[in-house]
């Protein structure tokens, strides 16, 4: 159990937990279509992805790169723009006091709840912020309508806020590019929570910093998340800030979740050859055997191989993998996996 | 603050360099070519009528010495310079013995009040649409608006300006087609003056305005429709910011950036506009001026206009580059 | 490149008009070799007939056949337009990539020169050109002045392009493959600035074309040289709209627009190729 889950354990939050998670995905499809010079291309980013996710957790996607995760998250976030296109299954928010189905809402209802309820923490956090605007303006643009109080007001607000996460409110008055990469993060993440939203959901914020930052900005979104008790979806490729911040991670491969559970229950005992690679692949202190790397490489998304789309590159691949899509299996615990060696018993 | 300085001495260094260069330019066309500007002087005085070759050989002697062509070539390329920098080109020969410095004071702020309103016009006017259309890409009537565009922008200035005149001048003659004001319009603050100037800048207005405008239109269009892919565009949509403090501050705002800098690349082009279409339409600014000195082989004026053509576009380069830093906080950094 | 071209005439619908536009007008410009009549020569034919089965365009009051006259015109205008691009493009390409490859101080040196003649008014220093020459002012020495004067903005563009190619890492192999830097601009990085040298080409075309025009028709040309502009010009010395020979001003001027729209659509289409930003929002659009 982690030090998050005992705390939660030994001080359960006073109001009645609500009955449905915070975010139930079902079915959800989302292809980018294009065509240039009269060739259609259909590539299959996300397909076919169901998961919930419970109040007050973090949960953690991972995946090597165009795995589709970004993709997921961004269809998630309702931050698509074509060439991605949704092209089936549902996205449903309960953000407590109110619960929404993200692609029946009309557009103004779903400004409505952006930043109030729903926050975004981008890929490439860098150039996120406006150039031309100082941080302040960043601050009112974002979130002054939601907050219901007069712009002084609103101001103390922002620099209490920033000083909760250890910033200095003079970084108000600077323009981006005077702030330091980590910096920079810092203030968005701070900007993704000046609302207290239910739900945040962060796409590799943390890639792009040197690992000592890293640490600092881990340990701040961890701080945020256990003072404001938010829901957080986070999507690294590295399975060692999963490791250290996440409660339930799913894996994602080719556009598809192949398994996912308890994060502690995954690098304990991983069940799908990909997530044993994914692990196996982590430096361990006291270990000097050269890491194994895999063989071939993913899988062309606008052409997936049939069957389980692991199939080419998995080591224990039987002939059924080859024709038929794994279903997604429940072992217990919340743990879930997708592989037909896992289910017909031929692996432990 | 430092870093504004370093920024304010390369601007003036670049224009310490253009007004150089061109300047140069200038006394090499002027002075390197086998052809010699006295005689081409002469040849033009002398052809109406016969001179005696004394008296030729005087206006030899006196025009050496007006057109700074006696002395050394050390001593002709200082005196050039000289003259430049106190801004005495000497007596003109066609108005003789008004001096050139006059004629080109009389004649600037005419071309300056058109090409200030022309240019600023065009570009608001052309940065404001081109900036709709990129962010409303399907609205038919902007869309149109770029067709129109596209065939314009490639037009130069003197086939529009003709195209004009020949629509108002012959077509559907509504609109005055030549001169500044009218002709017994008498001068000053009179309402009759101004609104005959202002009747009369009608026409050489809007075709600059016309060119202008499809440059600046299409260049905008296709820099909005860059920008909106923008992360911080993109996060500020994502963020429920404000649609209309988008467009505003977000999207025309950042565009706005390299269309200042097109204006200050661009000023040369335009004042080249700009003379053109005073010529076509008649009108009494530096253009008219430099055509007509051309044809009555008035040396001194021809290179008196030249010269202040590239000091004056190159002082208003100087301005817009040192305005530029109010409008984008990221070049002190560089 | 065959295939590039077929798709492009496929699939854009401004290079398939640029690429229309542009042919009829070089057909036109061939056709003047087969003119029954030298098109320099006047008083050929009987003077201001109005467009007709006989002289489709009309003539003009000079005796010159309006339809022969033009596609001389034509030809001589293109030939200059392409004489100016070709000379100014090898000083686009020599400082453009010098500047973008050496980067640091010839870089600034060069790009200061090169704002220089962006800023510069050009058409004053053009007229002073004509004004010292009177005379001896050729076609050719016009072509080379405006190459001279006219190739900056270009140099900006293809230096760009070279700065990002020398952080590219086939670069420093070939720097550590110990090529000079001479071979490396020339070999390696030339090819890649050729799409953009053949976009700015057509561009510059417009240009030089469109300021060939202006100074023939104020008289500051070789004016004997039959061109659209000399054409417009002679037609205005003999106040043909007054006079109501309106044929000879306006086909000149309706081939020459379609000209400049032709190259303008050609060298959009080409750049929005070259551009992969742009593509992107087509492959947008189409969904």
């Amino acid at each position: 159990m982690t030090l998050h889950q005992l705390n939660n354990h030994l001080n359960p939050a006073p109001e009645a937990l609500p009955a449905s998670p915070a975010l139930r995905v079902d079915g959800l499809k989302a292809y980018y279509q294009t065509r240039w010079f009269g060739i259609t291309r259909e590539v299959r980013a996300v397909d076919d992805i169901t998961l919930r996710i419970e109040h007050d957790e973090i949960y953690g996607i991972a995946g090597e790169s165009s795995s589709g995760k970004s993709s997921l998250i961004k269809t998630i976030a309702g931050a698509i723009r074509p060439p991605l296109n949704v092209v089936g299954g549902t996205v449903n928010f309960d953000f407590g006091t109110r619960k929404v189905d993200l692609y029946t809402l009309k557009p103004e209802e779903r400004t409505a709840i952006r930043w109030k309820h729903l926050a975004y923490i981008m890929q490439g956090s860098m150039s996120v912020l406006n150039p031309l605007r100082r941080v302040r303006q960043s601050f009112i643009d974002f979130a002054f309508r939601h907050m219901g109080m007069p712009m002084p007001a609103f101001l103390k607000a922002v620099e209490d806020h920033l000083l909760r996460l250890h910033l200095q409110p003079g970084v108000l008055d600077s323009y981006p590019h005077e702030l330091s990469g980590g910096m920079r993060q810092r203030v968005v993440i701070a900007l993704a929570t000046v609302c207290r939203p239910g739900f945040i959901i962060a796409d590799e914020p943390t890639t792009a910093l040197d690992v000592v930052v890293q640490k600092s900005v881990l340990t701040m979104i961890r701080e945020v998340q256990r003072e404001m008790r938010a829901s957080i979806l986070f999507v690294t490729h590295d399975m060692a800030v999963h490791a250290n911040l996440t409660d339930r991670l799913g894996i994602m491969y080719a556009g598809r979740l192949v398994e996912e559970g308890r994060t502690r229950d995954l690098f304990r005992n991983p069940r799908h050859p990909y997530t044993l690679h994914l692990i196996r692949s982590l430096p361990r202190i006291g270990d000097a055997e050269p890491r194994q790397g895999l063989e071939g490489t993913p899988p062309n998304l606008a052409d997936p191989p049939p069957g389980c789309r692991f199939h080419p590159r998995c080591p224990i691949a039987m002939d059924v993998c080859r024709v038929m899509v794994p279903p997604m299996q429940a072992l217990g615990g919340g743990h879930r996996v997708a592989c037909h060696a896992v289910t017909e018993g031929t692996v432990q | 603050m430092k870093t504004y300085a370093i920024y304010l001495a390369k601007r003036l260094l670049q224009f310490v360099l253009v007004v150089f260069i061109g300047i140069n330019l200038t006394y090499v066309i002027s002075h390197a070519t086998p052809i010699d500007p006295v005689e081409q002087t002469i040849s033009a005085l002398t052809s109406f009528g016969n001179t005696s070759p004394e008296a030729i050989e005087t206006m030899r002697e006196s025009l050496r010495e007006l057109y700074g062509m006696s002395g050394t070539p050390l001593e002709q390329y200082v005196s050039f310079w000289s003259r430049i920098v106190v801004g005495d080109f000497g007596p003109s020969l066609s108005a003789f013995p008004t001096p050139v410095s006059e004629l080109i004071l009389r004649a600037l702020p005419w071309t300056i009040g058109l090409l200030v309103v022309a240019t600023v016009l065009a570009w608001l006017l052309g940065n404001l649409l081109g900036g709709l259309a990129g962010y409303y890409r399907k609205n038919r009537l902007l869309k149109a608006m770029g067709l129109i565009a596209m065939g314009l922008h490639p037009m130069p200035y003197y086939v529009v300006a003709f195209v004009l005149l020949v629509v108002f001048g012959f077509l559907w003659p509504v609109l005055p087609i030549s001169g500044g004001s009218g002709i017994g319009v008498g001068r000053g603050f009179s309402f009759d003056f101004i609104s005959s100037v202002l009747l009369h800048s009608l026409l050489p207005a809007l075709s600059l305005v016309v060119v202008g405008l499809g440059g600046w239109f299409l260049g905008m269009r296709a820099l909005v429709s860059n920008i909106v892919t923008e992360d911080y565009v993109v996060y500020a949509e994502l963020g429920g910011v404000d649609r209309r403090r988008i467009l505003t501050s977000y999207v025309m705002r950042n565009a706005l950036v390299p269309q200042v800098t097109g204006l200050a690349m661009s000023l040369g082009a335009i004042f080249t506009g700009a003379i053109i279409t005073e010529e076509v339409f008649g009108y009494p600014g530096i253009g008219s001026l430099l055509v007509d000195a051309v044809h009555a082989g008035d040396y001194s004026l021809v290179l008196g206009i030249t010269s202040v053509s590239i000091v004056a576009v190159s002082l208003a380069v100087l301005v817009i580059d040192l305005l530029y830093p109010l409008l984008d906080p990221r070049v002190q950094v560089e | 490149m065959l295939k590039i071209f077929r798709d492009l005439l496929r699939f854009n619908l401004e290079f398939a008009i640029g690429t229309l536009i542009v042919s009829i007008i070089v057909g036109l410009s061939v056709l003047s070799f087969f003119s029954p009549y030298p098109p320099e020569d006047i008083y050929v034919v009987a003077p201001d007939v109005p467009p007709s089965w006989e002289y489709w365009l009309g003539t003009t009051s000079r005796g010159q056949d309006v339809f022969w006259q033009m596609t001389a015109a034509l030809r001589n205008t293109l030939l200059f337009g392409i004489a100016v691009a070709a000379i100014s493009r090898v000083i686009s390409l020599t400082i453009g990539l010098v500047s973008g490859y050496m980067g640091g101080m010839t870089d600034r040196v060069l790009m200061s020169i090169n704002d220089t003649f962006i800023i510069i008014p050009l058409f004053p220093i053009l007229v002073l050109f004509y004004f010292v020459m009177r005379d001896s002012m050729s076609w050719a020495l016009l072509a080379l002045i405006m190459a001279a004067l006219g190739w900056a903005y270009d140099a900006r563009l293809i230096r760009s392009v070279a700065m990002s190619l020398r952080t590219r890492e086939f670069t420093s192999q070939c720097i550590f493959s110990g090529m000079s830097p001479r071979q490396i601009m020339t070999r390696e990085h030339l090819p890649y600035v050729l799409p953009i040298v053949f976009s700015t080409t057509l561009n510059n075309m417009n240009w030089s074309i469109g300021m060939e025009v202006t100074l023939s028709v104020l008289g500051f040309t070789d004016i004997n040289t039959p061109t659209i502009g000399s054409m417009l010009y002679w037609a205005n010395q003999h106040t043909a709209l007054v006079a109501g020979v309106w044929w000879w001003i306006a086909w000149p001027v309706i081939a020459v627009m379609l000209l400049f729209i032709g190259l303008y659509l050609l060298a959009t289409a080409l750049n929005e190729y070259i551009d992969p930003r742009s593509r992107l929002s087509r492959m947008g659009g189409a969904t």
